[in-house]
Order: structure tokens, then C-alpha cells, then sequence
């Protein structure tokens, strides 16, 4: 099962808020809270696991390590310096890069999916900060627009910034991504949140930049149910929204090979971005946040391990 | 047969189809614009531009195209060609009428089978396009059929002809021909004339003139003459016999060919009993009369046949009357006292000088009328008499029944003044006018019934007759002058009263004061004025086939022999019916109006109440024109030449070029094909628009696109 057939499978659940829901809540900071406590609520296991200071493995001793690390009382019984190492680093760098180009302003309908977006970074942001990360936000088109950098004291201007930001410019992943970069210097974990409308090539180049950067890369795939099903019937005019370019359409004649491309795309983005370990994830518009949040828990539950 | 366009230009109205394969191309895709977030894989799909280019609706656009191409299709005035299929095609469809002789004479020999059977070939040779009348003909001509295509309705018009027992006329049936052809419009006309063209239906001046272009082809059936005799006349002389009247039939017979004298046996029926059988001999082109015995008229409305053997010619081989007792007029001549001896010689000689026993005369001197005179009497003629004050009473309440007073006015005559109301005037002097040639009439009411009959010229000449005295007669107001004299004075006048008539002749019928006694019209003028006083219509033994009788009318059925309406069960309150000699029940409802009776078969008709069968209905007795045996033909050609425009040749003249575009334009006329397709180009008109509506009400229900 593709992940597109997954997030389009776990639509059930009547615990999940719908994000036509969401979007009449203003206040993205309650929004926020209300997904993420609704979530935990949910849980049946702590999500802070990550957090814990549990012992992982002993190191022997080498010079230049902090003495205050040495395991006194292992050196009491075999008379050796060991080194404890403890599973999770507290205080990451929690950083969400967010696609506002024009395309994102699409939506077939209450939610857009830039609204779709803002919703799910807050909650990200918001979910983050509670673990005590550094939470920053970074929103691109063609270029940088806004950059928040990580920082514990940042969540009210990234809310702010969430609240505020708006779709306008063509977009493209791999200039931003590549000033982005440059600019987060020190090793996070960083969630690309984009609709992805370029060649899978280009987008796992750009994004490679991050995690060959030493980032932890989550990338979630923002789609409208009418970009995943083409539900058009009437022969129209088809609008690039970002070039202006126009295609007359017949949907019915098209929607089968269109369906074919775009799973093929999404398919391959999921394909490739698992052989480079970077988590993805298909988001359906019409779906509750609470699978990002899925996605995202297990991957610190995923990551803290591997520490 | 081909498919074939009157306007073919319009044709060019097919290049509309494209209107809507553009629209339906274009418009949409103009008016509705879809933002999508990337054309990424839109524009990957293969064959784009051919797909963009495909039609949604197709049967939205089918009907429109097929809607217009109707429309264009339609306002073409398509027909089908059928010219090729035209038999004989050098005139084109042809409006044919036939003309069959229904005459009697046509009966002759095989002459009717013939007809029809040329008739019937007439038809045959009708083209799919040709349309064909037929119209039967004798006196008058009855259109059986009327410009039909239809060959088996015409040949079943045809089978219900037969010979009649009319005269040839060719006059009405070439005028219901041309009637026919010039409503036609067909391109070229034809009239096909069956018949054994007597010389005597065509007068030459019948005011017949087929359109131009039309064609007489006249098929004469006629054969050879063969021997005919016929009963040319039927005299019916009556007598009063110790009060019975005695009729003796006089026949008059003429033989038509024959080489030796042939005996001929003549037979009279009475009520359908033979009564007696006397034989002729008859010369070959010879003529003969016989005198039959005379027999007692007893019983009304009686049926009598004079008929000698059937031959080739059989309807002039009979005579049918009816007689009825009473019809003779009573006169009594009153002679004043003091009259010449011979007053009324004239008078009285001339009312008893008649074939049939029409009048009775009565002649008695003396200057008063009493009761018994009045009696039985019709008509009163005072001859130069002196009236007293209670005779005058006695006539005037006689002329109030329905009895004739004539006052002839002499030396002596007078009428009282206490009766003055009733006498058309005030007798005066004698009005002496002896010097010289005498006074002459001047003027005569020809309208009046007494004159009718000499209306016309070498009818009668009354200007000969010289007048030296008559009296001076003051008209009173309600007198009528029917005839003056040279001077101005009255010669004749009436006035009716109650249902009769009083007249006065204000000279003498003798010869002493004028000589009008002498001259020829003295005789039909004085049975004029009995016949006219005495109210009586002259009674026709019998009518000739073709006549018509209106029973509305008391005197038409008193002059068709009718002796008492209650004696014969009718009134004209109730429905009436006649029987033709065939046995065909002719209805003749009652009502305000004429009641028409045709008499177009010779023998009796019945006529009676419906459903009423008294012993001796109302008969009326019809014979044949004797002109139709005679058997002078007419030279087909000249008829054809007279009636024909001409230089007329339908396959060479002018009108046939013209003809030929007036075929196509003919044949779309009648085929119409363009109402069927402008009605279905509305149709389908109407459907796309329900269907586009529904298509419209659909797409405004799927959801719209939402951009941030």
C-alpha cells in the first residue's frame, strides 16, 4: 500500500479534528494546542520518550571528554574510567521549512492548502516546543521570505509569522533550499512542507542538501483531494497557477493518465526519499493533521533511538 | 426519381453546421478557466492537441447541426424528381378531363361500351404524375370525379355511369372542362370528348374556349344509323260526354331508314293495363299517325303509355302522360238581353276550338247572373249586359272564390255604382273613332300572363286588329291597365279581388266594333284571358327529361298535373319522397324553401308522403327529347376547331418550355417536403433546447474551484 492509499484509508476516526474544523479557530496558538493535546490525549504512552535522560552505553574514557561524564561508580568496581552516553540530546533544533508559493493557494475546498500547511506547522511548532526543542520557521518560494531562526524563545514569532504569511510568487525548491542550508548551521531536525511540483530529481537534490548537511529531513507532501483524484468533469481551460500558462482540458479524457502521473510521481518521491532515509509523507488536505503528527512521533521515536 | 432543390442556393445555408462544431469548439473552453496549481502533468499527457480539441456534447451539437442543415435543407424546397417518370413526357403531367356523352342516344348499338371503354383507356394512360376528371354530360354535366391521380377511384366513377335519358349539350360539359383546366396547375391540359357527336348539342356559340395550350381529342363512337321509329307526338284531344270526359290519343309516328313498309304494332296502356293495340304502317323515312279509341277519364293522376316495339333506339319508342279528370275550364257567356244575336259568336267558337277539350262553353242571354250560372262555372263573361246591383254582388263574391268575370263592354253595358269597388273602373261613353282608319293598340303589358306568350317576335301581331268604338272607362285605384289603345284609353284592365280577377274589355268581342275577331291572334288571346281568369295553370301531360320540378310551388304542381293535394296525401308540412322509374327514393324535406324535384329519367315519378301510400298518388310523367334521335352528326374537328385555341400544340408551343420549370415547380408544390422538415428542424430546435437546459442545470451543480 502506497502512502497516498494510506492517508487516503485512515480518513476514518471521529477523534481526529477536520481541518475545516480547524480553520475557523483564529488563534493559531490555540489551534495549535488544540491539535496537539487533543493527539496526546489520544496516546496511550507518553510521546515525551525523547526526552528522558536514560542511559544508552559505557565508552572508555578518552582524553579531551568531560570529566563529569566519567561513571565513578563503574570505576569503583573494575578500576577503569568509562564515559556514560544518555539516549536522546534535549534542546534540538526543530526548524519547518514552508513552500507559500502560489501553487499552495490551492484548495477545492474550505481548506486551502496553505492553510492546510499553517495548521500543520503550528502544530509541529507547537508540539516541538513542549519537548523543549528550539522551534524556527523558514518560508520560501522562489526564495527565502521569512526566516525564524531556531530558538526556545521564537514559538510566539513563528506563530506570528504563520498567522501573517500569504501565497504569492511562483516557487521553486532548490534556490531557497539552498540558502537554507547555508543558513542553519547547526544540526536539527528539519520538516519540508511543499507540494512539490518539480521533477523528483530537482526536489531530491534540493533536499539533499539538507540532509547531506546533517539535518534530520521530514518531508511532508501537501496535496488538495482535486490535485489527487481530478474530480473535474466540464472541458475548460486549465490555468497554471504560478506561470499563467493555459491548457484547454477534456478531464475525462485526461483524468486517467493524469491519476497515473501524479501517483507515479508521489510513488517515486516516496521511493526515493526512503533510500535516502528521509522520512516522507502524502498529506491529503481533506485529512486530519493528526497523521503528520503520527508521522512526526515516530519519527523521534525513531531517531532518539538510533542516538 | 431523384431528389432534386427549387431554390438550391439555399444550400449554401449548410455551411452554418460549422457555427456550432466552433461554438462547441471554442465558447466553452473561453468561458470556463480552471486555476490548477501546476500544469506539471497536464502537459505531459500525450496527444494534447487533438484532445483539446474534441467535442463534449455530441449529441447537443448533432442536433444542432442537423437541426440547421434541416432548416437549410428546407428553405432548398427539396421535391422529388419524378419528371422521369412521366409516360410519354413531351407534355408533362397532364390535367386530363373526360367527357362522356350520357345521352340517350349514346345507348344505341354498343356506342356506351365503347365509350366507357375509350374512357377507361383515357385513364390508363395517365402518368404517376397525371390527374384526371371525369364528367358526364347531357343537357347539363355532373363532375363524377375531379382531378384525381387516383386510377382506381376513376375507374370506379366510371362503372357507376350509365346511359340517361338526356339530351346531348356539349356546351356545359366543355365549360365544366374549362372550368377544370384553368384552376389546373398542371402544365398542360387535356380534354377527351366521348361521344356520338349529334349535330344538335352544339350550337357554336357556347362560349366554350379551352385555356391555351389545352387539347380537345374528340373519340366518336358514333356507328352507323340504323333503323329507328320513334313516336314524334302525342295528342290527347278531350270531350265531355254526359258529363265524363273522353280522351282519344292521336299518335304520330316517323320511321328513320327501312327499305319496305313495316307494320308497327302501337300499343296503349292505361295505370300499366294494355288497352289497346292498333298497328301503323310505316314507309321507309315515312311518318303516319293513329288514332286510338277514346277512353273514359275517370280516375286522377292517371298513368298512360303509348309504345311501340323496343328497337335499336329504344327510348323514342315510348310516351308516357298523365291525365287527370276536371281539368276542362267552364265559360259561361252571359249575352246582355239586348244584345246583337250574334254577340258572342266569335267568343264562343274560339273557346271550342280546342284540340284537348280545354274549354266548356255555356252561352245564355239575359242581363242578371243568379246563383245556378255561377255554378260549376270558372269563368264569367258579361257580353255587352247590362248589370244590376245584385248580380254585381253575386260576381264580386265569385270573383273573391277564385271565379273570372270578364266585362265585355258594348252599347248596353253597365255595371252599378253600388259595385263600383270591385269593377277595375267607371264605364263611360262610347268613344267613337269610326272616321278614318279606326284606333289600334298601342300598347300591351307583354309581361302580363295574358300577353306572354306573344312577347316574342312573329308570336302574334295585335297592332293589325283596328278599333272604331269602344267605352270610355275611368280606372278605379287598385286597377291594373293591361293594354291601351293608340289614343291613350284603356283597352284592358283588371283588378283582383279576393283570390279572382275582374277584367274589362272596354270594346266587343265581335266583329262589329272592331275587327280583332278577325285576325289570327284572336284565338290564343282569348284562351289566354279564359285560361288566365279562370286561375288554371295548363296542365303538361308530361315533361321532358332533363327539366326541373319545384313541388314547393302550388302552381308548378298544378301545371305538373296535381289535382288535389289531400286527394294525392301531400302537404307542405311534411317530408316528401319521389320515386324515380328506376325505383330510386329522391327525399324532398319539407321546409320554407324550394323543393326541387329533377326529372333526369324518362318514365313516371312518384311523388308521395314519406312513408304514406295513397291509391292514386301525385304522378308526374317524363319523356325524352325527340331531338336526340335525330341522328345528324357534327364533324369532331370543327367542334375541336372552335373551342380550341388556335395554333395549340402542347409538345411544340410556346408554354412548353415554360411548362417543364413549372413541372419542378408543381411537384414541389404538392409534395411540400419542406413543412415535414421545417417541422422536424423545430422539433429538434426545441429538444436541444430542453437538452442544453438540463446539460446547463448539471454543470452548475459541480463544485467550483477555491484559491486562497
Amino acid at each position: 500500500m502506497t502512502s497516498y492509499a494510506r492517508a487516503r484509508s485512515s480518513s476514518a476516526g471521529a477523534q481526529f479534528l477536520d481541518p475545516a474544523v480547524l480553520a475557523r479557530i483564529d488563534n493559531l496558538e490555540l489551534l495549535a494546542r488544540t491539535v496537539v493535546d487533543g493527539f496526546l490525549t489520544g496516546l496511550h504512552r507518553s510521546p515525551y520518550l525523547g526526552f528522558s535522560l536514560d542511559f544508552a552505553e559505557h565508552r572508555p574514557y578518552m582524553p579531551g571528554d568531560d570529566v563529569r561524564r566519567i561513571d565513578w561508580r563503574l570505576f569503583a568496581r573494575t578500576d577503569r574510567h568509562y564515559i556514560k552516553l544518555f539516549e536522546a540530546e534535549t534542546n534540538a533544533n526543530f526548524a519547518i521549512l514552508l513552500d507559500i508559493s502560489r501553487s499552495m493557494s490551492f484548495g477545492s475546498h474550505s481548506v486551502v492548502k496553505l492553510d492546510y500547511a499553517r495548521y500543520l506547522s503550528a502544530a509541529l511548532a507547537f508540539f516541538s516546543n513542549r519537548q523543549r526543542d528550539r522551534v524556527g520557521l523558514i518560508t520560501f518560494d522562489q526564495k527565502v521570505v521569512d526566516f525564524v531562526p531556531p530558538s526556545m524563545k521564537h514559538m510566539d514569532t513563528v506563530l506570528h509569522v504563520l498567522d501573517q504569511l500569504s501565497a504569492g510568487r511562483p516557487g521553486s525548491l532548490h534556490q531557497p533550499l539552498l540558502q537554507i542550508t547555508e543558513r542553519l548551521t547547526r544540526k536539527g531536525v528539519v520538516v519540508l512542507i511543499s507540494d512539490f511540483y518539480e521533477e523528483p530529481d530537482q526536489i531530491l537534490e534540493s533536499v539533499g542538501l539538507l540532509s547531506a548537511r546533517g539535518h534530520d529531513v521530514i518531508v511532508f507532501h501537501v496535496l488538495d483531494p482535486a490535485e489527487l483524484e481530478f474530480p473535474f468533469e466540464d472541458a475548460s481551460g486549465f490555468q497554471d497557477m504560478e506561470s499563467g500558462e493555459q491548457v484547454p482540458v477534456i478531464p475525462e479524457r485526461l483524468r486517467g493518465e493524469y491519476l497515473a502521473l501524479i501517483r507515479g510521481h508521489v510513488s517515486e518521491l516516496e521511493q526515493r526519499f526512503s533510500a535516502r532515509r528521509i522520512d516522507y509523507k502524502l498529506l491529503d488536505t481533506s485529512q486530519p493533521l493528526d497523521l503528520a503528527l503520527f508521522q512526526y512521533l515516530s519519527f523521534r521515536e525513531r531517531m532518539t533511538r538510533v542516538r | 426519381m431523384s431528389l432534386a432543390f427549387l431554390v438550391p442556393l439555399f444550400l449554401l445555408g449548410i455551411a452554418g453546421i460549422a457555427i456550432p462544431v466552433v461554438v462547441h469548439l471554442t465558447r466553452r473552453q473561453r468561458r470556463n478557466v480552471v486555476e490548477f496549481p501546476s500544469l506539471m502533468f497536464l502537459s505531459k499527457v500525450p496527444f494534447q492537441e487533438q484532445r483539446r480539441r474534441r467535442i463534449q456534447h455530441w449529441l447537443l451539437l448533432s442536433l444542432r447541426a442537423l437541426a440547421l442543415l434541416l432548416l437549410a435543407v428546407a428553405f432548398a424546397r427539396p421535391f422529388l424528381d419524378r419528371s422521369d417518370l412521366v409516360l410519354g413526357g413531351a407534355g408533362g403531367p397532364r390535367e386530363l378531363v373526360v367527357l362522356i356523352d350520357q345521352s340517350y342516344s349514346m345507348g344505341a348499338g354498343d356506342q356506351w361500351t365503347e365509350a366507357r371503354r375509350a374512357a377507361a383507356g383515357a385513364f390508363d394512360d395517365l402518368g404517376p404524375l397525371d390527374r384526371a376528371s371525369l364528367v358526364t354530360f347531357a343537357q347539363g354535366a355532373r363532375v363524377i370525379a375531379r382531378s384525381t391521380s387516383d386510377r382506381t377511384r376513376l375507374r370506379a366513377a366510371l362503372d357507376t355511369v350509365d346511359v340517361g335519358s338526356g339530351t346531348t349539350r356539349y356546351g356545359p360539359a366543355l365549360k365544366a372542362a374549362q372550368t377544370i383546366l384553368e384552376e389546373s396547375d398542371l402544365p398542360s391540359g387535356e380534354v377527351v370528348l366521348v361521344s356520338d357527336f349529334q349535330r344538335n348539342g352544339w350550337s357554336g356559340d357556347e362560349g366554350v374556349r379551352l385555356p391555351p395550350g389545352a387539347v380537345l381529342t374528340p373519340v366518336s363512337v358514333a356507328g352507323d344509323v340504323p333503323e329507328n321509329i320513334q313516336i314524334t307526338g302525342l295528342g290527347l284531344a278531350r270531350q265531355s260526354v254526359s258529363g265524363r270526359e273522353r280522351v282519344t290519343p292521336t299518335v304520330r309516328l316517323a320511321r328513320v331508314g327501312g327499305d319496305e313498309p313495316r307494320e308497327v304494332p302501337v300499343t296503349l296502356e292505361l295505370d300499366g293495363q294494355e288497352i289497346q293495340t292498333r298497328v301503323a304502317v310505316l314507309e321507309p323515312d315515312g311518318a303516319t299517325a293513329l288514332v286510338f279509341q277514346p277512353f273514359t277519364l275517370s280516375q286522377p293522376h292517371t298513368r298512360g303509355t303509348v309504345r311501340v316495339p323496343a328497337d335499336d333506339l329504344s327510348p323514342d319508342d315510348v310516351r308516357h302522360f298523365v291525365l287527370s279528370p276536371g281539368s276542362t275550364i267552364s265559360v259561361l257567356v252571359v249575352e246582355g238581353s239586348r244584345a246583337p244575336t250574334d254577340a258572342s259568336f266569335y267568343l264562343r267558337r274560339a273557346l271550342e276550338i280546342s284540340e284537348e277539350g280545354r274549354f266548356s262553353v255555356r252561352v245564355r242571354r239575359g242581363d242578371g247572373v243568379t246563383p245556378q250560372d255561377l255554378e260549376n262555372a270558372d269563368v264569367v263573361v258579361l257580353n255587352d249586359v247590362r248589370v244590376d246591383g245584385a248580380s254585381a254582388e253575386r260576381l264580386g263574391a265569385f270573383a273573391r272564390g277564385g271565379g273570372g268575370v270578364l266585362l265585355v263592354l258594348g252599347e248596353r253595358s253597365s255595371w252599378p255604382e253600388s259595385a263600383a269597388d270591385v269593377a277595375p273602373g267607371a264605364v263611360g261613353p262610347v268613344d267613337d273613332r269610326a272616321e278614318g282608319q279606326g284606333g289600334r293598340l298601342g300598347f300591351l303589358e307583354y309581361g302580363h300572363p295574358v300577353f306572354e306568350p306573344f312577347a316574342g317576335p312573329r308570336s302574334g301581331d295585335f297592332t293589325g286588329a283596328r278599333f272604331f268604338r269602344a267605352r270610355d272607362l275611368t280606372l278605379s285605384d287598385s286597377a291594373r291597365v293591361m293594354a291601351r289603345f293608340d289614343d291613350g284609353s284603356v283597352a284592358l284592365a283588371e283588378t283582383r279581388t279576393g283570390r279572382g280577377t275582374i277584367m274589362v274589355w272596354t270594346s266587343t268581342m265581335d266583329a262589329q266594333w272592331n275587327d280583332l275577331a278577325l285576325q289570327p291572334v284572336y284565338l290564343p288571346f282569348v284562351h289566354r284571358l279564359a285560361e288566365y281568369l279562370s286561375g288554371r295553370v295548363e296542365v303538361q301531360p308530361w315533361f321532358t327529361a332533363g327539366q326541373i320540378v319545384d313541388l314547393a310551388d302550388p302552381d308548378a304542381l298544378e301545371a305538373a298535373g296535381l289535382v288535389s293535394a289531400e286527394a294525392a296525401g301531400l302537404d307542405n308540412e311534411s317530408d316528401r319522397m319521389a320515386l324515380s322509374p328506376s325505383g330510386a327514393a329522391l327525399p324532398l324535406p319539407a321546409g320554407d324553401g324550394p323543393s326541387y324535384l329533377p326529372l333526369e329519367e324518362q318514365g313516371f315519378y312518384t311523388v308521395r308522403l314519406a312513408g304514406s301510400d295513397p291509391d292514386r298518388p301525385f304522378v308526374i310523367a317524363v319523356n325524352v327529347d325527340l331531338s336526340e334521335s335525330t341522328r345528324t352528326g357534327i364533324d369532331p374537328e370543327e367542334l375541336v376547331a372552335q373551342i380550341t385555341a388556335p395554333g395549340t400544340d402542347p409538345t411544340t408551343g410556346p408554354d412548353f418550355a415554360e411548362g417543364s420549370d413549372l413541372r419542378r415547380e408543381d411537384q414541389e408544390r404538392r409534395q411540400s417536403l419542406w413543412r415535414l422538415i421545417l417541422a422536424a428542424a423545430f422539433a429538434l430546435l426545441v429538444l436541444e433546447t430542453v437538452l442544453s437546459n438540463w446539460v446547463s442545470r448539471r454543470r452548475s451543480g459541480t463544485p467550483g474551484m477555491v484559491t486562497g
